[in-house]
C-alpha cells in the first residue's frame, strides 16, 4: 500500500523531482501509517439497540420454545432410594452396607404417559442410573477433588504393555507389588447398584451395551487389556470386574471412567427397549451396595425417554427464553425511552464544554 | 552498554597511576585521579612504557587489586550490550528484572512440583514465547549495533609507519600514532592537529555527529607544527602531550605539547573530536591523543535514562490489585480445601495412610499451605503475561508508523518528519496537562533578521514587526502598510529599511564617525566564516549563531563587506569612505579574540588598522556594556538606552555596540597577561575571563543593534487551540520581560480578558538594596518583596476563583523572583498561584530553573507535564518533565537527543498531542482494561468451578487451552485494536480539542472503569460456566449419552472465546478489516486448534481427556444451542450497558461521532497532500485573531512601544509614568488597580 504515488510528491518548486524525491525525508503516504483504513463505525444508536435487541428475542424465542416442548416431552421419572432402602442412623447404615449382608430393595414406580418403543426412532426408553449427588462438590455431594480426577492411567487401560504404569494411581496401584488394572481411586470406586426391572412380573431386558462413546471404546480401552487383580486390596471400593472381558467392552466401567463436571451427576447404565404403557407399574429390584451414606450422598433412579435434544432439559428453553424474553422487553423498553426522552442524535449541547459553560 | 563501557573507562580513569607517585593511606582515603597523562607522540615504544607504568597494581582500602590500564582495546569501540557468551545470562536478567516475568517465572517453577494441577507447560510456554520474543527483538538490535560496531572499527585511516602513509583499520590505532585524514574523512580518535594542508595550518570542520551543528567551525594548528604536512616530515616529529584524563566535555580540552624542550599550550582549537569530519581542506595530519571509549564522543555516549509513562505505573497498581485478586481466591480456595478434606469421602482413598500430604485430613494445616500454592498456579492466569510484551510492541508500532509518518507533522521546508526517539510515552502525550515551552527557536524561528538599529543616540529603521503588528490589530489601531523604499534590500539575516543608512546616505547623518565605527564593529567583531565566491551576491556566511550571521550581512548592506578571514586578519571590503563608489579592501588584523560566553555575555575583539592603530571592539548585552562604559556622555547612554527599551518592547533582540581605542604600551602589557592566562593548565576559562576584564572598560558607546526574532508558522493558533484542550502552557526565556510578555502577547498565551499577576524583581525595595550592594541583605529583602508578591497575588486570585465567571488568570515571574520563590519555604505558594493560571511566563531564567519549574510542577501538581524546546539550554527541562519534546531545527541536536519525541516546528504539538497522544492513549486503555477483562474471565470460570470441585485445584481447561488462551486466541484482536481504533479522525480531533480534556481527566482509565469491567467479567464467566455445566448435564444424545467433565469445559471454553473476542468488537469505535481478520481468525484458530488436538491421540496421558471432544460435542445440539446462547447471554449485559451509556451519559467524543457519521472520511488528507501547509502565517494570525474574544471596546493594559499609548493610559489612571525599563511591571500593577473601580 505504500506504493501510492502521492499527488504532490515532487514538492512544489523542485526543479528534478526525482532528485528532491530521493533526498526527501517526507513519509510515504499510506493509509496504513495515515491511520485512514477504511473502517466501518458502528455508532450504538437506538435504532441500532432496539433492532438488535429484537432480532436477538426474534430467534431466541422460538428456539427457546422449541427446546422447552422438546423437553417437556421427555418423561422421567426420579426415585430416590438411599433413603428407602435402608434404615436406622447414618452409623447403623453405614455399618450395614459396608457389610456383607443382602442389600436388596425393591421399588414401584409408575408410569404415567405412553410412549411405545419404535426400534428406529429417537424415542428409546432408557433407564438411568443415577447416582446423584456425587463426583464433584457443593456442599455433602461428591466432589471431583484433583486427587480422584487425576487418579487413573490412560496409559495402562489402552496398552497391554504399559500395564505397570500406575504412579498416577496412588494409593489403588499396586496390590501385593504387583499392577492393578484398572488401577487408580476412579475405577476402585466404580458403582456398584444394580438394577433389574418388571412389568406385571414380567422381567424387561435392559440393554447395556452401546451407552458409552464410541470414541471411548474404541481408542481409550485397549481390546487386548484385561482387569488384573481387581479389588484385591485390602478395601474394597466398588464393584467387581469380569476378568476375563476386555476393558473396551467393560461398557459400566468406561462410562464411569469419564469423570462428570459436577457433584451432582447422571450416569448412563442402560436402555429399555420395550414398549412402556400407560399406568404400567415397574418394579425395580435393585442391589443397594454403593455406600453414600458416610458423605450423606443420595442416590437415585431416573426412568426417562429422550428427545432431539437428549434427556428433559427444561433449562436450556428456559435460558433461551428468558434471554429473548428480556432482549425483547428492553427492545420495548428502548423504544418507549425514545419516546419518552428523545436525544437527537449528535446533539452539540450534549458537549461537556456546551452544558458547563462557566465551568474553568 | 555503553553506560557500562564509559563506566568501565571511568573506572580506569578515576584511578591509579600518574607520574607523581602516591602513598595509599589506609582510611577512607578515596584515590584520587590524576590530573594529567603524557602521551608520547610517533613513539609507540615510549607509549608502551608509560601505559605499563601506569598499569599499576592498585591495592584498594578495602584489600582488592584492581588491575587498570587505559585504552587497551586500543581504538576499537563497541556498543553493544551483549556478547555471544553474555547473551543469554545478561539478557535473561534484564528480562527477569520486570516483575511480571519474574512473577510467571516463580509459577513455572511451581507448576514443575507435584503440587501443581497443571502441567508445567500451562505456564512455560506462555513465559517462552514472551521471553523468546523479547530476546530476539534485544539480539537483532544488539546485533545492528554489532555490524555497525565492525563497520566502524575496520574502516580504514592513513597512519605513518616509517615514512610513509599506510591504511590501518581504526581499531588499530594506537595513542601517539599520526595519522592522515583526508577531505570528508570522519576523525578515527580525538586527535591533536598538527598540520594542514590550507595555509596558516587551519582547517575546517563540521560537528554534526556531535551536536548536530551543521555550520562550519575553524580549528587551527600550533604554529610550530605546521611544518610536519608531508609523510618525511611528520616522521620527524617527536612530542610529549600532557592532557587531562579523558572526560565527556566537548567543548573544553587543557593540555601541553612539549615540543624540541618547549612547552605550548593546547586549547579545545587544536583537537579535532572522534565522530566530527573534515571541510574543505584537502589533508590534516594530527597525532591520537584518547582513543575508543576514552575519545570524548564515547564518552558522552550514555544511556539516556528511560522515561515510564504515568499510565504504566498505574498499570502497576492495577497488577497489585490483581495480585490481591489473586491472593483471595487463592485463600477462599484453599481454606475451603482445609475445611473440606475428610475420610468421610472413602473414594478418595483417604483411609489409610495418605501419601499425598495435601489430602492429609489429619493434618489440614498442611493441606491449607499446599491447596493455596497448586491454586496460585492455577489463577496464575488471571496476571496477563503477555500484556507487557503487546504493549510495548503496541507502542511500538504506534511511534514507528503513526508518528513518524505523519504527513502532518512532516515539515516540507527542513525536510524533517517527527521522529518518536522512545515509545514509551506514546500515550502519556494524551494526557500532558501542562507544556513547558522555550521561546526562541520554538515559539520564534531563531530565524534573526536586522530590523532595526540606534546609532549615537539616532534610531534608524522603520519596520514594524508582527508583535507590533498583532498587538495593534488587536487593540483595533491601524497601522499603515509595510512601505518600503523602492531600493530596499532584503535578503536572509537583512530586513531593514531606512534612507538614511542605505546606499552610503549615512555619511549625511549627524555623526557620521558613529556610523564607521558602529559598521566596522559589526564586520570586525565576530566569529563569522566567509565561504564561497567573495562577492557580496554569492559569499555564504558560517556563524555559530545566527544573530551574527544577520549583523554581518548587515555591515556587508552598509558598505562593509567582510570577505576573507584567516586566523590572524579579516578583509573588508569598505564602500563608503570619502568619494563615491571608491572601494578599499582593508585588513584588520585581529590580535586577540575574547569570546563570548554565557557569563562574559559579551565578544570583543582586538584588532589593528593598516594604519596601526589599535582598537577593541566589543557587543554585548546591555547590561554588561553599560557597566564597563566610560565617564561622560550620559545623554547618548540615556537615549540608546531608551532605544533599546523600545526595541525589547517591540520583541526584538538587542546587542549593544562599544569600541575603546588603545595604545600600544598599555596593549602590551595586557597581551602577556592574556598569554599568560592562555597557556595556563588549569582554570584557564576563569584566568582568561579575568584578564578579559581588565581590557574591557571605560568603553565608548556607540549604538545598539535590533534583530527581530520571528514567530514560528501558526504558533498562535495552536496555543490558542492546546489551551482550549485544557492544557496550560507555560513560556520559560531567558529573555527580558518585556519581550517575554510581548511574545505571550503575540501568541495568545496572555490576552487582555486575563487578569495578571506579576512578580518582578524590578521593584523598588530591591532596587534600593542593590544599589548599596550586600548580597545577604540582598537576597533577604528579595525574599520577603517575592513573598509579599506572592501572597497577594494568592489572594487576589482566591477572590477571582470564588466568583464563577472570574477572568483567566496569568502569571509572570522572573527569574531572580523565581529562585527565592523556589525556595522549600515559598515553593507552595508559587505552586499554589501558579496552578490556577491557565498560563505562565517565566522570563530570565536559567536551564537549571527551567528544569526546576518544570520538576516543582510535576512534584507539586501530579500533573502530566511535556516540554519543548529546542536548544542546549532546554535540555535540562526536557529531561525534567515527563515527556520531553525536541524542535529539530536550527539551533543544534542537543535538546533532540535529549528528547523523547522530536518534531520540526512548534504547531506540530497540535497533532502529536490532540491527535497521536490521544488516541495513543484511548487505544492503551483499552488495551490494558480488556487485557484485565478477558484474563480474569477466564480465571474466574476457574475459580467457579473449583468451588465445585472440593476446592482441591482440579482444573477445568485442558492445559494447552490454558496455555494459548492469551497467546493464540485472544492476542491478535487486542493488538489490532492498539493500532487501529479510532474514535474520530484527525482533523476532528483538532477541531475539537476539547476532546482532549477526557484524557486530562483520565476518564478511560480510572478505578470505576476498571470496576465496570470487572463487574461485566463476573457476570460473563458465570453466565459462561453456569450455563454450560448446568445443560452439560443432563443426557445430550438420543441415545442417552452423558458427558464428561472435558466435554463440558471444552464446551466452556469454545464459549468464553467466543465471547471475549466478540467483546472486543463491542467496544471498538470503527471496524477495519483488520479487526474482523484478527477477531474471526481468533475464533478460526481456536477450532482449527481443537479440530487437531482433539483429533489424534499422542502416548502423553493428559492429553487423551480431550481426545475426540470436538467431535463428540459437535454431534450433538447442545453444542450449537450453546454456541448461540452462552455469548449472546454474556454480552447482553455490555450491549444494554454500552446502549444506555451511550443515550444517558455520552460521552464528547460519542456526540462528535453521531455530529459527523455521515461525513465521507476519505480525501480529508488530499488536500493536505495538495497544499503542503495549510495556513500562511497570515491565515493562522487572522484565523487567531478571530478566535480571540472581541475586546474593542475594552481597554488594554498593555501598549508596546507607543508613547501616545503610554501617556494615554497614564492619563486614564491618573498617575504620571515616565519611561522606565520597569515600565512594563507598573503598566501591569495599574491594570491590577483599575480593575476593582470597573
Amino acid at each position: 500500500m505504500s506504493s501510492n504515488p502521492t499527488p504532490s510528491s515532487g514538492g512544489p518548486g523542485s526543479v528534478d523531482p526525482s532528485a528532491a524525491r530521493r533526498n526527501s525525508k517526507r513519509p510515504k503516504y499510506s493509509k496504513f501509517t495515515q491511520q485512514e483504513l477504511p473502517a466501518c463505525k458502528p455508532i450504538l444508536t437506538p435504532g441500532w439497540v432496539i433492532s438488535a435487541f429484537l432480532l436477538v428475542s426474534v430467534v431466541f424465542i422460538p428456539i427457546g420454545v422449541a427446546s422447552l416442548f422438546a423437553s417437556r416431552d421427555v418423561v422421567e421419572i426420579v426415585d430416590r432410594y438411599d433413603d428407602v432402602c435402608m434404615n436406622g442412623t447414618k452409623s447403623d447404615r453405614i455399618k450395614y452396607i459396608q457389610g456383607s449382608g443382602d442389600k436388596t430393595c425393591t421399588r414401584t414406580l409408575t408410569w404415567t404417559v405412553v410412549m411405545p418403543y419404535k426400534p428406529h426412532s429417537h424415542h428409546h426408553f432408557i433407564g438411568l442410573c443415577v447416582s446423584s449427588t456425587f463426583q464433584h462438590f457443593p456442599f455433602l455431594s461428591f466432589p471431583f477433588v484433583s486427587l480422584y480426577v487425576k487418579s487413573r492411567s490412560d496409559a495402562q487401560l489402552r496398552y497391554k504393555k504399559k500395564e505397570s504404569e500406575v504412579s498416577a494411581c496412588k494409593p489403588e496401584d499396586m496390590v501385593d507389588g504387583k499392577p492393578i488394572v484398572p488401577c487408580g481411586l476412579i475405577a476402585w470406586s466404580l458403582f456398584n447398584d444394580t438394577y433389574s426391572f418388571a412389568i406385571r412380573n414380567q422381567n424387561i431386558t435392559v440393554n447395556k451395551k452401546d451407552i458409552s462413546w464410541e470414541s471411548d471404546r474404541d481408542h481409550k480401552f485397549g481390546k487386548d487389556v484385561y482387569p488384573k487383580n481387581f479389588q484385591k486390596g485390602s478395601l474394597i471400593g466398588g464393584a467387581h470386574l469380569n476378568e476375563s472381558v476386555p476393558l473396551s467392552q467393560q461398557e459400566d466401567l468406561i462410562v464411569w471412567m469419564r469423570t462428570a463436571a459436577l457433584p451432582t451427576f447422571r450416569k448412563l447404565y442402560g436402555r429399555i427397549e420395550q414398549d412402556l404403557q400407560a399406568n404400567d407399574v415397574i418394579t425395580v429390584t435393585l442391589q443397594n451396595n454403593y455406600n453414600t451414606y458416610s458423605f450423606n450422598g443420595k442416590k437415585m433412579l431416573v426412568l426417562s425417554t429422550t428427545s432431539w435434544i437428549g434427556g428433559k432439559n427444561d433449562f436450556l428453553g428456559i435460558a433461551y427464553l428468558t434471554v429473548g424474553g428480556f432482549c425483547f422487553f428492553l427492545a420495548v423498553l428502548f423504544t418507549l425511552i425514545y419516546l419518552v426522552k428523545p436525544r437527537r442524535l449528535g446533539d452539540p449541547s450534549y458537549l461537556s464544554w456546551n452544558r458547563n459553560p462557566g465551568g474553568r | 552498554m555503553a553506560g557500562w563501557n564509559s563506566h568501565g573507562s571511568r573506572l580506569s580513569s578515576n584511578s591509579s597511576f600518574s607520574s607523581t607517585p602516591r602513598t595509599v593511606t589506609l582510611g577512607r582515603v578515596q584515590p584520587q585521579p590524576p590530573s594529567t597523562r603524557t602521551i608520547h607522540c610517533n613513539d609507540s615504544d615510549a607509549n608502551a612504557l608509560t601505559r605499563f607504568a601506569e598499569v599499576s597494581n592498585f591495592v584498594q582500602p578495602n584489600g582488592i587489586l584492581i588491575r587498570l590500564t587505559w585504552s587497551s582495546q586500543g581504538n576499537s569501540v563497541s556498543t553493544t550490550k551483549y556478547n555471544f557468551f553474555t547473551f543469554l545470562p545478561k539478557g535473561l536478567f534484564e528480562q527477569f528484572r520486570r516483575v511480571a516475568n519474574l512473577y510467571f517465572l516463580m509459577i513455572s517453577i511451581l507448576s514443575c512440583t507435584p503440587i501443581s494441577p497443571v502441567s508445567p507447560l500451562t505456564n512455560v510456554a506462555p513465559l517462552t514465547i514472551v521471553l523468546i520474543v523479547s530476546l530476539v527483538k534485544e539480539a537483532f538490535e544488539d546485533w545492528k549495533r554489532f555490524q555497525n560496531d565492525l563497520a566502524i572499527n575496520n574502516s580504514l585511516v592513513d597512519v605513518l609507519q616509517g615514512q610513509r602513509w599506510e591504511s590501518i583499520p581504526w581499531k588499530k590505532l594506537q595513542v601517539g600514532d599520526i595519522v592522515r585524514v583526508k577531505q570528508n574523512g570522519l576523525f578515527p580518535a580525538d586527535l591533536l592537529f598538527l598540520a594542514s594542508t590550507n595555509p596558516d595550518g587551519v582547517c575546517y570542520i563540521e560537528t554534526s555527529n556531535l551536536d548536530g551543528e551543521t555550520n562550519l567551525k575553524i580549528r587551527k594548528a600550533l604554529e610550530k607544527t605546521w611544518d610536519y604536512v608531508t609523510p618525511e616530515k611528520a616522521a620527524e616529529f617527536k612530542g610529549e602531550v600532557q592532557c587531562e584524563q579523558p572526560n565527556n566535555s566537548l567543548y573544553t580540552f587543557t593540555g601541553n605539547l612539549i615540543i624540541q624542550k618547549q612547552t605550548l599550550p593546547l586549547t579545545p582549537n587544536q583537537i579535532l573530536l572522534r565522530g566530527c569530519s573534515l571541510r574543505n581542506t584537502e589533508y590534516i595530519v594530527g597525532a591520537v591523543v584518547y582513543t575508543g571509549h576514552e575519545s570524548k564522543v564515547m564518552m558522552n555516549a550514555m544511556n539516556v535514562p528511560s522515561k515510564r509513562s504515568t499510565l504504566e505505573r498505574k498499570l502497576d497498581k492495577l497488577i497489585l490489585i490483581l495480585f490481591a485478586v489473586l491472593f483471595t481466591m487463592c485463600l477462599i480456595g484453599s481454606i475451603g480445601s482445609g475445611v473440606f478434606i475428610n475420610r468421610k469421602y472413602f473414594y478418595l482413598g483417604l483411609e489409610g495412610k495418605v501419601n499425598d500430604s495435601q489430602f492429609d485430613p489429619s493434618n489440614r494445616f498442611v493441606v491449607f499451605i499446599l491447596t493455596m500454592f497448586t491454586l496460585i498456579t492455577l489463577f496464575s492466569t488471571v496476571i496477563p503475561i503477555s500484556l507487557y510484551v503487546s504493549i510495548e510492541g503496541i507502542k511500538f508500532l504506534q511511534s514507528i508508523k503513526f508518528i513518524n509518518n505523519d504527513l502532518n507533522m512532516y515539515h516540507a521546508e527542513t525536510n524533517t518528519p517527527a521522529l518518536a526517539r522512545t515509545s514509551n510515552l506514546n500515550e502519556e502525550l494524551g494526557q500532558v496537562e501542562y507544556v513547558f515551552t522555550d521561546k526562541t527557536g520554538t515559539l520564534t524561528r531563531n530565524l534573526m533578521e536586522f530590523f532595526k538599529c540606534s546609532i549615537g543616540g539616532v534610531s534608524y529603521g522603520t519596520g514594524i514587526t508582527e508583535i507590533e503588528r498583532g498587538v495593534a490589530e488587536r487593540t483595533g489601531v491601524k497601522l499603515p502598510e509595510d512601505r518600503r523604499s523602492a531600493n530596499a534590500i532584503r535578503e536572509k539575516g537583512f530586513n531593514f529599511d531606512d534612507v538614511r543608512l542605505m546606499n552610503g546616505a549615512w555619511k549625511n547623518e549627524p555623526n557620521p564617525d558613529m556610523c564607521k565605527e558602529f559598521f566596522r564593529c559589526l564586520a570586525v567583531c565576530h566569529t563569522v566564516l566567509p565561504e564561497g565566491d567573495d562577492s557580496p551576491e554569492k559569499i555564504i556566511y558560517q556563524a555559530a549563531s545566527p544573530d551574527e550571521e544577520a549583523l554581518v550581512t548587515a555591515a556587508k548592506n552598509f558598505g562593509f563587506f567582510f570577505y576573507r578571514r584567516t586566523p590572524t586578519t579579516i578583509y573588508v571590503r569598505e564602500s563608503h569612505v570619502e568619494k563615491m563608489g571608491k572601494i578599499d579592501d582593508v585588513c584588520y588584523e585581529i590580535l586577540n579574540v575574547l569570546e563570548f560566553n554565557s557569563t562574559r555575555k559579551r565578544q570583543s575583539v582586538v584588532c589593528r588598522f593598516p594604519d596601526g592603530r589599535l582598537v577593541l571592539y566589543c557587543k554585548g548585552a546591555d547590561t554588561v556594556i553599560y557597566e564597563r562604559l566610560g565617564e561622560g556622555n550620559g545623554d547618548l547612554k540615556k537615549t540608546t538606552r531608551e532605544h533599546l527599551e523600545l526595541f525589547g518592547a517591540a520583541g526584538l533582540r538587542t546587542l549593544c555596540l562599544a569600541y575603546k581605542n588603545l595604545s600600544p604600551d598599555m596593549y602590551e602589557s595586557w597581551n602577556e597577561k592574556f598569554i599568560q592566562a592562555k597557556s595556563s593548565l588549569r582554570d584557564r576559562e576563569k584566568k582568561l575571563d579575568e584578564v578579559a576584564e581588565l581590557i574591557e572598560k571605560d568603553l565608548i558607546l556607540i549604538g545598539c543593534t535590533a534583530i527581530e526574532d520571528k514567530l514560528q508558522e501558526g504558533v498562535p493558533a495552536c496555543i490558542q487551540i492546546l489551551s482550549k484542550a485544557g492544557i496550560k502552557i507555560w513560556v520559560l526565556t531567558g529573555d527580558k520581560m518585556e519581550t517575554a510578555i510581548n511574545i505571550a502577547y503575540a501568541c495568545n498565551l496572555i490576552n487582555n480578558d486575563m487578569k495578571q499577576f506579576i512578580i518582578s524583581s524590578e521593584i523598588d525595595d530591591i532596587r534600593e538594596v542593590e544599589e548599596k550592594g550586600d548580597p545577604l541583605e540582598i537576597a533577604r529583602v528579595t525574599k520577603e518583596a517575592v513573598k509579599t508578591q506572592l501572597r497577594n497575588c494568592i489572594e487576589e486570585a482566591q477572590q477571582i476563583l470564588s466568583t464563577v465567571t472570574g477572568p483567566k488568570l496569568a502569571l509572570v515571574i522572573d527569574g531572580k523572583c523565581l529562585m527565592y520563590a523556589l525556595d522549600p519555604s515559598l515553593r507552595g505558594m508559587l505552586l499554589n498561584l501558579s496552578l490556577n493560571c491557565s498560563s505562565v511566563v517565566c522570563c530570565r531564567v536559567s536551564p537549571l530553573q527551567k528544569a526546576q519549574v518544570t520538576s516543582m510542577v510535576k512534584k507539586g501538581a501530579k500533573k502530566i507535564t511535556l516540554s519543548i524546546g529546542d536548544g542546549a539550554n532546554d535540555v535540562s527541562m526536557i529531561q525534567a518533565a515527563h515527556v520531553g519534546v525536541g524542535i529539530s531545527g536550527l539551533e543544534g541536536m542537543q535538546a533532540v537527543m535529549a528528547s523523547d519525541f522530536a518534531i520540526a516546528q512548534f504547531r506540530f504539538l497540535t497533532d502529536l498531542l490532540l491527535v497521536h497522544g490521544r488516541l495513543s492513549y484511548i487505544r492503551i486503555c483499552k488495551v490494558v482494561t480488556y487485557f484485565f477483562y478477558k484474563n480474569l474471565t477466564f480465571t474466574l470460570t476457574q475459580f467457579w468451578f473449583i468451588l465445585q470441585a472440593g476446592f482441591s485445584g482440579q482444573r477445568y481447561y485442558d492445559d494447552w487451552f490454558q496455555a494459548c488462551y492469551n497467546v493464540l486466541f485472544t492476542s491478535l484482536p487486542v493488538v489490532m485494536l492498539g493500532l487501529f481504533d479510532k474514535d474520530v479522525n484527525a482533523s476532528l480531533s483538532k477541531r475539537y480539542p476539547q476532546l482532549y480534556v477526557e484524557g486530562l481527566r483520565n476518564v478511560f482509565f480510572k478505578w470505576r472503569v476498571v470496576a465496570g469491567w470487572t463487574l461485566f467479567s463476573v457476570y460473563q464467566s458465570l453466565i459462561v460456566f453456569f450455563f454450560v455445566t448446568r445443560c452439560g448435564t443432563s443426557p445430550q444424545t438420543s441415545a442417552g449419552k452423558m458427558f464428561g467433565l472435558w466435554d463440558i469445559s471444552t464446551m466452556a471454553f469454545t464459549c468464553l472465546v467466543i465471547t471475549v473476542n466478540l467483546r472486543l468488537l463491542l467496544c471498538c469505535n470503527n471496524i477495519t478489516k483488520w479487526h474482523h481478520i484478527s477477531v474471526w481468525g481468533s475464533i478460526m484458530a481456536w477450532f482449527l486448534f481443537i479440530f487437531g488436538y482433539s483429533g489424534f491421540m499422542t502416548k502423553s496421558d493428559r492429553q487423551e481427556n480431550v481426545y475426540f471432544i470436538i467431535f463428540i460435542l459437535m454431534s450433538t445440539p447442545f453444542f450449537y444451542l450453546m454456541l448461540v446462547l452462552v455469548p449472546v447471554a454474556a454480552l447482553v449485559g455490555d450491549f444494554l450497558y454500552q446502549g444506555l451509556q451511550r443515550w444517558f451519559f455520552p460521552y464528547d467524543y460519542q456526540i462528535i461521532q453521531e455530529m459527523h457519521h455521515h461525513e465521507p472520511d476519505v480525501n480529508v488528507r488530499a488536500q493536505y497532500v495538495e497544499v503542503e501547509t495549510r495556513m500562511t502565517p497570515e491565515e493562522a494570525r487572522t484565523f487567531a485573531l478571530a478566535q480571540l474574544p472581541s475586546q474593542r471596546s475594552k481597554h488594554t493594559g498593555f501598549a508596546f512601544d507607543s508613547p501616545a499609548y503610554e501617556s494615554f493610559f497614564a492619563a486614564q489612571a491618573g498617575v504620571h509614568a515616565p519611561q522606565k525599563p520597569w515600565d512594563v511591571v507598573r503598566r501591569a500593577s495599574m491594570v491590577k488597580r483599575a480593575k476593582p473601580t470597573k
